[in-house]
Order: C-alpha cells, then sequence, then structure tokens
C-alpha cells in the first residue's frame, strides 16, 4: 500500500503517534535554539542529495512510458520533481559549491531521460489537450532547456478559450500561470485574481489546516514565488498571515509524523520576503534532521526506521520527501544567510492584531 | 451525580458542577445556588474538591454579569479554599489557581468590616510563563482559564495579553489536536485579553469547538464565558 | 451527598492530577478525498498533476 501524506496515520501500522518522540522539540514546545537550523541545514541538504543521486536511475523512465496503461505517477511526475527541485535547489547555490554541481547534474539526466524535450513533444501529440505536459516543459524552460517542437505544438494550444478555462483547483491554475510565465508566452489569466480563490489567498481561519488545505497552501506559494525563486511575490499580507500561523501548523505536522508536508511548510518558510523567520526553522529544521535516515532519505508519513541499513523505505514512499527536504533545506540556507548578511533588518513583520 | 462518561467520583462531581455552572450562564439566574443544584455541601468533601477544581469559576456568572454571588456558593468555596491549600512543592498553575480564588472572594465577598482579616495571598511566582515555549504557555494557560475573567489583574492576564499571539498558535494547534478543552481555555483568554490576530477567526472557532467538545461541559464553560466577554468588549 | 467510601488519599491524587493535567494525546485525522476529484495522487502530494485519463486502447 502506497502511504499517501494526507491519509490518517493511525490506519498505517507503525505510523501516527509514536512518532512523538521525534516531535519532542516540537510537542513538548522546546524550540531549537537560534543557529539550531543553520547547524544541521548543510549536512541535511548534502545527505538528501547524495540520496537522490544514488537513486538517480529509479527516476528513468521506462521504455512504455507513452502507451496510455502506463502511471503518470510513478513515471513522469518523479521525474518532474526531480527536474523542479533541482533546478530550485541550483539556483539557490553558490556555483562551485557541490550540491549547486550534483543539482545541474541531476536536471541535466530528468533532461536526457526526455530525450532533451523530444519524448515530451511526443507526449503532447499523444494528449494534446492536457496540461500537465506542458507543467512538466516548464520545469525545464524556466531553467533554459528548450525545444522548439514542443513550443510550437503548445503554442496554439495555450491560445485557446478551452485552455483558459481549464477546470481545475485554484492552487494548480496559479501553477498553470506560472508555467506560461517560465515558457514566456502571455499568461492565460491574472495572477492575483486566481491567488485570492485558493484557501492561501482566501486569509482561511488557521484552525480549520489540516493535510489537503496544508499541501493547497505549500503549493500556492510554490507557483506563487516559482518555486521559492522569487520571494518578493508574496503580499504583505500573506507574508504576515504565513509568518503568524506556520509554527502552528508545522507542531501538528511533527506530532502526526507528517514529515512530507513538514518540508514543505519549511520551504514555504523560506520563500517569504524580507527576513528568515529563524525561530521557526530553528525549532522544525532539527527535528527533520533527526528524521532523516543516514542514508539521507526522508519518510512521507509515520515513524522513522531506526535500522542503519540502505532502503529502509520503498522509493515512491520517500523520494518525494527527499526532494522536498533537500528543496527546503536550500532555500532555508539562503533565507538564512540572506538574514545574517542583512544586519540592519528589522524584525519580520507579523500580521497586525486586532484593535 | 452523572457518571457515565467520569473516570472517578471527583471527576463525576467536576462535571456535574461545571453543568450547573454553564447553566447558571445560560440562564443568567443564578439565586439559587450553583453547588446546591450540584448537591455540594460543605460536608462533601468530594464535593469541595471539585469545587477546587473549578475554582473561582463558581462565581462566574456573578462575577460576569457583576451580581453578588449567592452565601452558599461564597462558603463553599471559601472551604476549599482552607480545605485544599497548594502543598509547599506544588506545581505553579496549582498556586495560581488557589489565589485567584482567594482574590475572587476577596473582590466578589469582601468580609465584614472587623471580621478576621484574610490570610497573605501574595502571587505566586509567573517568570516561568513569560519563558515557556508558546505549546506549553497556551497548555498551562489553559489550565489556568478560571483567571480569565474581567477586572481581574493579575501577572498571568499580563503575561497572556503580551503573548496573544502565542495564544492563539495554541488555540490553533489545540483545535489541530482536537483538544477541545485546551482550545476552549485559549479562547476564553484571548476573548479576556483581546489582541488576536484578525485572520485567527476566534468567534466561529469557538462556536466549532463548543458543538465538538460541548459533552464536557467544561468546554461549555470556557466558550460561554468568552462569548460573554466579547460581548461585553463590543459594547 | 457523603463520600465515606472515597479515602481522602484517593480525592488528593485525583485533585493533584486535575488541578495539574498534562496533555491529551493529540488526534490527528484529515479529511478524505473522493478518488475523482483527487488532488494528492499516487504516492503523495501533488506537484506536477495527477493522471489524465486516456482512452483505451483498441
Amino acid at each position: 500500500m502506497t502511504t499517501t501524506a494526507t491519509q490518517d496515520p493511525r490506519e498505517t501500522p507503525g505510523a501516527g503517534r509514536p512518532a512523538r518522540e521525534h516531535a519532542s522539540s516540537g510537542t513538548a514546545g522546546a524550540s531549537g535554539a537560534p543557529g539550531a537550523a543553520l547547524a544541521v541545514l548543510p549536512g541535511v541538504l548534502a545527505s538528501a542529495l547524495a540520496w537522490t543521486d544514488a537513486h538517480r536511475t529509479r527516476f528513468a523512465l521506462p521504455d512504455d512510458v507513452l502507451e496510455p496503461h502506463t502511471q503518470v505517477n510513478a513515471t513522469l511526475k518523479p521525474l518532474g520533481e526531480l527536474a523542479q527541485l533541482g533546478s530550485t535547489i541550483r539556483g539557490t547555490t553558490a556555483p562551485g559549491a557541490p550540491e549547486h554541481e550534483l543539482a545541474g547534474d541531476l536536471v541535466a539526466y530528468a533532461w536526457e531521460q526526455l530525450h532533451e524535450g523530444a519524448l515530451l513533444l511526443e507526449l503532447l501529440r499523444a494528449e494534446p489537450f492536457a496540461a500537465y505536459p506542458y507543467e512538466i516543459y516548464a520545469a525545464f524552460a524556466g531553467y533554459g532547456l528548450r525545444h522548439e517542437g514542443f513550443e510550437a505544438l503548445a503554442r496554439p494550444l495555450t491560445a485557446t478559450r478551452a485552455w483558459a478555462h481549464t477546470e481545475q483547483h485554484a492552487n494548480r491554475q496559479l501553477g498553470l500561470v506560472n508555467s506560461e510565465r517560465r515558457v514566456g508566452v502571455v499568461t492565460h489569466t491574472d495572477a492575483g485574481g486566481v491567488l485570492s480563490r485558493t484557501w492561501l489567498g482566501g486569509l482561511s481561519e488557521p484552525w480549520m489546516f489540516e493535510g489537503p488545505s496544508g499541501y493547497a497552501l505549500t503549493h500556492t506559494v510554490f507557483h506563487l514565488t516559482d518555486w521559492g525563486r522569487m520571494p518578493d511575490r508574496v503580499p504583505g499580507k500573506i507574508d504576515g498571515y504565513l509568518r503568524t500561523w506556520l509554527p502552528a501548523w508545522a507542531d501538528g505536522c511533527l506530532e502526526s509524523g507528517q514529515w512530507d508536508l513538514t518540508g514543505e511548510l519549511l520551504a514555504v518558510a523560506a520563500s517569504l520576503p524580507g527576513p528568515a523567520p529563524a525561530e521557526l526553522l530553528d525549532a522544525v529544521w532539527p527535528v527533520l534532521a533527526d528524521v532523516q535516515h543516514p542514508t539521507g532519505c526522508v519518510p512521507e508519513t509515520g515513524v522513522p526506521v531506526q535500522d542503519p541499513a540502505p532502503d529502509p523505505y520503498p522509493f515512491i514512499d520517500c523520494y518525494h520527501s527527499t526532494l522536498v527536504t533537500a528543496f527546503a533545506a536550500a532555500l532555508s540556507l539562503r533565507s538564512l544567510r540572506q538574514t545574517d548578511a542583512r544586519t540592519d533588518e528589522t524584525t519580520p513583520g507579523r500580521e497586525r492584531h486586532t484593535p | 451525580m452523572d457518571q457515565k462518561h467520569a473516570s472517578s467520583p471527583l471527576a463525576g462531581a467536576v462535571h456535574d458542577l461545571a453543568t450547573e455552572v454553564v447553566l447558571a450562564l445560560r440562564s443568567g439566574d443564578h439565586l439559587a445556588t450553583v453547588c446546591g443544584a450540584a448537591g455540594i455541601d460543605e460536608e462533601n468533601r468530594t464535593g469541595i474538591a471539585a469545587v477546587r477544581v473549578i475554582g473561582a469559576d463558581l462565581l462566574l456568572p456573578s462575577v460576569l454579569y457583576g451580581r453578588h454571588p449567592h452565601p452558599g456558593d461564597v462558603a463553599v468555596l471559601d472551604r476549599a479554599v482552607r480545605e485544599f491549600p497548594p502543598k509547599p512543592d506544588a506545581p505553579a498553575a496549582t498556586a495560581w489557581s488557589h489565589w485567584h480564588m482567594i482574590s475572587t472572594l476577596q473582590r466578589m465577598a469582601p468580609p465584614a468590616p472587623g471580621a478576621a482579616a484574610p490570610g497573605a495571598y501574595a502571587e505566586p511566582d509567573a517568570a516561568w510563563l513569560e519563558e515557556a515555549p508558546w505549546q506549553a504557555f497556551t497548555h498551562q494557560l489553559s489550565v489556568l482559564a478560571p483567571l480569565a475573567v474581567p477586572a481581574a489583574p493579575s501577572a498571568v492576564q499580563r503575561a497572556a495579553a503580551n503573548r496573544a499571539v502565542d495564544l492563539s498558535r495554541g488555540f490553533v494547534r489545540a483545535v489541530r489536536r482536537r483538544d477541545w478543552l485546551q482550545a476552549a481555555g485559549a479562547g476564553r483568554w484571548l476573548a479576556a485579553v483581546g489582541g488576536e490576530p484578525a485572520t485567527l477567526g476566534l468567534e466561529r472557532g469557538l462556536d466549532f469547538v463548543e458543538q465538538m467538545g460541548g459533552h464536557d461541559p467544561r468546554v461549555t464553560l470556557h466558550v460561554r464565558a468568552a462569548r460573554l466577554m466579547a460581548e461585553a468588549r463590543a459594547r | 451527598m457523603f463520600t465515606t467510601d472515597t479515602t481522602a488519599t484517593d480525592i488528593e491524587l485525583d485533585l493533584d492530577a486535575a488541578l495539574n493535567p498534562g496533555e491529551v494525546e493529540g488526534l490527528y485525522r484529515d479529511s478524505r478525498e473522493c478518488a475523482y476529484l483527487a488532488l494528492l495522487a499516487g504516492g503523495g502530494a501533488l506537484l506536477l498533476s495527477p493522471p489524465t485519463p486516456r482512452p483505451k486502447k483498441g
């Protein structure tokens, strides 16, 4: 059975409550000391990337990837995520750093798997009215890897009324807008209007947060900020809202062993404009570092395996959370180091209080 | 006494007593004694212990409606203060709830002129509250929810007012954990001290907590107290 | 009602616990999603897209 990050942890043997011991710094309330995040982050990033590199062939596409029976979620989705998160990691690490080089290698590997885009064109010819080939392509286009033939076919399609009226969740529509921006075409609608229809954009009551709204929220921020590259696109109201409520949400994810969502929330925290929310990063990163297996992988949910032997989790149950951990770690390092560099910065503004 | 859901005689007595306080809060009529309705008099040790648990909230209807408390309730509360003083090594929360019972008695039912002066009741220590992480802070404040009443200044109340955002986070955390009693207590504090972020949606949140956790009358008690205080603030 | 069957010690132990209770165990349960509306598909969070329904072969 595949464990999803949103299911009831109690339904999965070994998942859920026993995670408490790992969540102690979250639930017992002992927030990490200043600098706690920076102390673990370089190791977390290096180790998660090393695991990904060592398992890169698991992202390889099967020969029948274009066949109708092949599961996209087990083939193209992981590869697209490898490219998307790898390109952000490359963009947020310094040239020459091992992580920078490795992340670049991984994106190049993913591009090779797609035959430098030719396979995506084939996919688009097979399913011309689907949005996902375009979204996967955009992960590469934003990085500078392009395929002329793909864009030639996509151009008339993305200019249609039907494309502009694709029915989907608001956070995903924001993803489509971001894909259009990355490819460089006129966006089919205004991002601000779509943002206001998301759970996050509506400044939803924070006590209604749970797994599904949590993922909707993290993806809203990822698409809005182009995967953490453009923190300044986060409007002030949403910035204040997130700074106010992220600590409460992250605490619950730690206690319930939702490591994948924890990582995504950390990536969100590190994608905010202005100074890093250091207190939150210092409280949560040491816990996630503790959950990370010595080989670098991070389980999606549940009690972490203590066995140091390699491959403690099935690939499908840990690749995503491991990529997310690396992505969030790279963004957090950038955010914390920029904050350190800006010594004259004032305290981050929280949301305004009621009078 | 309804002990269907009670794990001990004390828990059953607390349940019954909280139910009576809720009834008095709902009707605004407390000419009858809360303790009397709950079948508690000064000779009933379990009942007195239950009054010690409910604490100064025994007089909450009088406090919130600005009326004189029933002498019977005052006598039982006074008895609980004397019967169950905090031990020297008692946790701070225990010392604080005891302190607040005395302070409420003095405010609501001052001794007659010439009567024996009340014992010293210096505020217990509250420095630990200022340093507690927001999770533990909210939990402790929720235990001390009876102190969340208007015009009853204390170091605990000042700490709550200074850390309204932390309390709001604690409210959110408590709801996510489905700890309705803690959520109700935190929400009551926020209603008392204000300052919660506008996006919290406290009013709807408390309605939700009452619906989900209302089988515990202490949850209803805190939510109703919060609502009465919020209404008073809005006036 | 007198509680002659309950010893003072019992009451005091219960009272100490009631005056200073620890936190209850958190109870977590997320909403489930109805299959065809799934936002989160496959092994975890949707990063790019859910599977697109495809025409059957032959």
